[in-house]
């Protein structure tokens, strides 16, 4: 009896360690691949066609918010196993990633340098390292910046409403600023605009060089367009004219939905966030129009494979398949995510979309010639570790904890220590 | 069990004679000395593999420049260390940790004594109570921080409400520091204080009706009664509570992420200037946002040998005070 004991309890021990490491060759011998994506790339029917069409290939979709993906997947790159055979990489971490590009594939073995031309040039080299020699991902979307607002809301602080009237009003971030003085004075119980950071945030994508020089050096501190940008949104947190929020966060769904503030800065992706959260009963009350300050581009991501993938090949094949203008085509149709092709974006039937929900607003043209003028910004390697330190100072201001200045001299202090 | 020990307890005069018999009584010996610890073995080889192995590795990291993505950099010796004990963010972390936890834990215990012992009286519906209050403890923890999240909102938020409906004028929660710790202990309590009280009932379950009785003789009151009979009985049932709180709310972390909106954002720092940034929240940034493992695995040895002190201190002190009644 002992020794069966002795034996079971080995058994067991064994059972629970080996339990650890599963299997993942297909049973069927079918090459499974896997998808790890955030949010919605408007994946789910082209998938569904590709496995047709590819009858030996099995497609499994990972889809995580954002903050988890980003996580996960460098864990993963560091355990050397567990990621999928092709990530999405966000436009804000790309340069992160790419400075561990050795655990990547580097696409242009497959060739990927012949398809360089889809792209805008920008979005290309965003996802290209060592001069273009090494091709990291393939680029999805874009963020062509647009900017929301309230029709409602504009008409009763007396303000137009026809789009290309409101255009009119903000050439420029500091004409924006004066409408927001107008409208505090009019309607001093709604606020301008959701939070001061989205406003810093798109002026400094407007820019070419933000926190990094182009060749990766830390400038912020004399850059004066990061000072301009970040006094622009402070003065508008100093004046309550902001609501403080969390961008995307419960709070602004809330607010969203309670029509607590009047205008948003609305990167291409950022329609259906608003639809979300401003739901049915505000329906043809938000409008698009262009950003004061010309076009910029926030956000937007890339198909990347890790180096640990056992399909390179084939997943290649697949993000190349999905990147391809046709599909890009459809899945501005059908989401609103902004392809980064100019092929794409100036095709006459994309150029054509209006966007119902916000009361018919030509959205294909409005982000498109938007798209046409962008200076993207130079993401350096640390951007994504710099850039948040800037947006909590401006909170600090909304906040009332610290003065524009005190919060300013603060920001440097952390964003020094994180571009270490 | 007795017949292995009768068996050994007759070897001696029994073992010489047959060789086959002293064979069996090796075996026998052999299985009452061992088999104890192979039962208990897994436990050990488990704990080794998730528990120890762990542990030393992180102490290793600690000992490097280690980027999450790309390793090892080098050695630095206790450069991390001597980095943190110069960093104010890290000291900041440590007193939001220790005020959190106070915040929480000392009235959670103090009102699951007191729960336990409403529930120890003989209440209608005894079965339905107790596990009503063991439920807050079942749901999730992010759907626990979701709805107070939302309670605690600044500008919908229902707690701003009621204290407008007194005259207070709404508060930020998440901006000023004593308010963000009052939330997210709030959330700690709401979410303990039940699993507690379970515990203390079921010790207090097992003191001895009699002492009660002869204290109604002697016309002690209720009160007495509790502080002299009851608390001290169930000594070794506080002394586990401290410690397990202990443990728990020092390595605060659902709870006051969940509770920052940017968390979702990954840009959480616990607050705009990291008004409650605990130590684990702490260590998050630094590893997973900002992908320096070495200096999350200094930070979470440091945090280690905190939570070490602060139970051996909370365990001598309850040890203490509980045995004064």
């Amino acid at each position: 009896m002992s020794r069966s004991l002795v034996g079971s309890v080995a058994a067991t021990l064994v059972m629970v360690l080996a339990a650890g490491c599963g299997g993942s060759s297909g049973a069927d011998g079918k090459v499974e691949l896997s998808l790890g994506l955030f949010s919605d790339f408007g994946y789910d029917k082209l998938i569904e066609e590709y496995m047709a069409s590819h009858p030996n290939i099995k497609i499994e979709q990972r889809k995580v918010k954002m903050e988890q993906h980003n996580t996960q997947l460098a864990t993963q790159l560091a355990g050397g196993r567990g990621a999928a055979d092709i990530v999405a990489l966000e436009e804000g971490v790309v340069s992160q990633f790419r400075a561990s590009k050795d655990k990547f594939v580097n696409l242009a073995e497959y060739g990927a340098k012949d398809l360089k031309d889809q792209w805008a040039g920008w979005k290309w080299n965003q996802g290209t390292a060592d001069g273009g020699e090494f091709v990291l991902g393939l680029g999805t979307d874009m963020g062509s910046l647009g900017l929301c607002y309230r029709r409602d809301l504009f008409e009763a602080a007396g303000l137009p409403t026809d789009r290309k009237e409101v255009a009119k009003l903000w050439p420029s971030w500091a004409d924006y600023a004066k409408v927001a003085d107008q409208f505090t004075a009019r309607t001093p119980n709604v606020k301008f605009v959701d939070t001061g950071r989205n406003v810093y945030k798109a002026i400094l994508d407007q820019t070419e060089e933000g926190y990094f020089a182009k060749d990766d050096s830390y400038i912020a501190e004399k850059n004066d367009k990061v000072k301009t940008a970040f006094d622009t949104a402070a003065a508008l947190g100093t004046k309550g004219q902001t609501g403080a929020l969390e961008p995307f966060s419960q709070e602004w769904n809330v607010a969203l939905k309670q029509g607590s503030f009047a205008t948003t800065t609305c990167p291409a992706w950022a329609l259906a966030l608003i639809k979300a959260g401003a739901g049915d009963a505000a329906a043809g009350k938000w409008d698009v129009t262009t950003a004061p300050g010309g076009g910029g581009n926030w956000g937007g991501s890339f198909l990347a494979i890790p180096k640990q993938s056992k399909h390179p090949k084939e997943a290649y094949e697949l993000a190349k398949w999905l990147t391809a203008p046709e599909q890009q085509k459809r899945i501005f149709k059908e989401t609103g995510n902004l392809p980064s092709q100019p092929k794409v974006y100036q095709d006459a039937e994309v150029q054509a979309t209006v966007n119902e929900y916000f009361n018919k607003a030509p959205v294909g043209q409005i982000f498109a010639t938007s798209a046409e003028s962008l200076k993207p910004t130079y993401r350096g390697t640390k951007d994504s570790k710099v850039g948040p330190v800037f947006g909590t100072a401006l909170t600090r201001v909304e906040q009332g904890k610290q003065s524009a200045a005190e919060a300013w001299a603060q920001a440097l202090k952390e964003a020094q220590d994180a571009a270490k | 069990m007795t017949a292995v020990r009768t068996e050994t307890e007759v070897a001696p005069a029994a073992s010489v004679p047959s060789s086959g018999r002293s064979k069996r009584f090796r075996l026998n010996h052999w299985d009452a000395k061992y088999t104890p610890y192979l039962i208990v073995a897994p436990f050990f080889v488990v704990f080794a593999i998730f528990g120890l192995y762990p542990l030393v590795y992180t102490a290793w990291v600690s000992l490097h420049d280690w980027q999450l993505i790309d390793g090892n950099q080098g050695f630095v010796g206790v450069d991390n260390y001597v980095r943190l004990f110069a960093d104010a963010n890290f000291w900041n972390a440590l007193f939001n940790t220790i005020s959190l936890f106070v915040l929480s834990t000392v009235p959670q215990l103090l009102a699951a004594l007191g729960l336990a012992a409403l529930l120890d009286r003989g209440l209608r519906g005894r079965a339905f109570w107790r596990a009503g209050v063991l439920l807050p403890n079942v749901i999730s923890v992010a759907a626990v921080a979701l709805v107070f999240a939302q309670f605690f909102g600044r500008d919908f938020g229902i707690v701003n409400f009621l204290l407008g409906l007194v005259g207070i004028d709404p508060v930020d929660w998440r901006a000023e520091t004593w308010a963000s710790h009052l939330a997210v202990s709030t959330m700690v309590m709401w979410r303990w204080t039940g699993y507690n009280a379970l515990l203390y009932l079921a010790a207090m379950q097992s003191v001895p009706k009699d002492m009660y009785e002869s204290a109604t003789l002697d016309g002690a009151s209720r009160w007495r009664m509790f502080w002299s009979i009851t608390v001290p009985s169930i000594r070794p049932t506080i002394l586990f509570t401290v410690v397990t709180s202990t443990i728990g709310g020092l390595q605060l972390f659902a709870e006051p992420a969940l509770f920052d909106p940017g968390f979702a954002a990954n840009n959480s720092t616990g607050g705009s200037d990291r008004q409650f940034q605990t130590l684990v929240l702490y260590m998050y940034e630094k590893g997973f946002r900002l992908f320096d493992a070495g200096y999350a695995a200094t930070v979470a040895w440091m945090l280690f040998l905190v939570v070490v002190l602060v139970a051996i201190v909370n365990f001598s002190l309850t040890r203490r005070i509980a045995g004064k009644g």
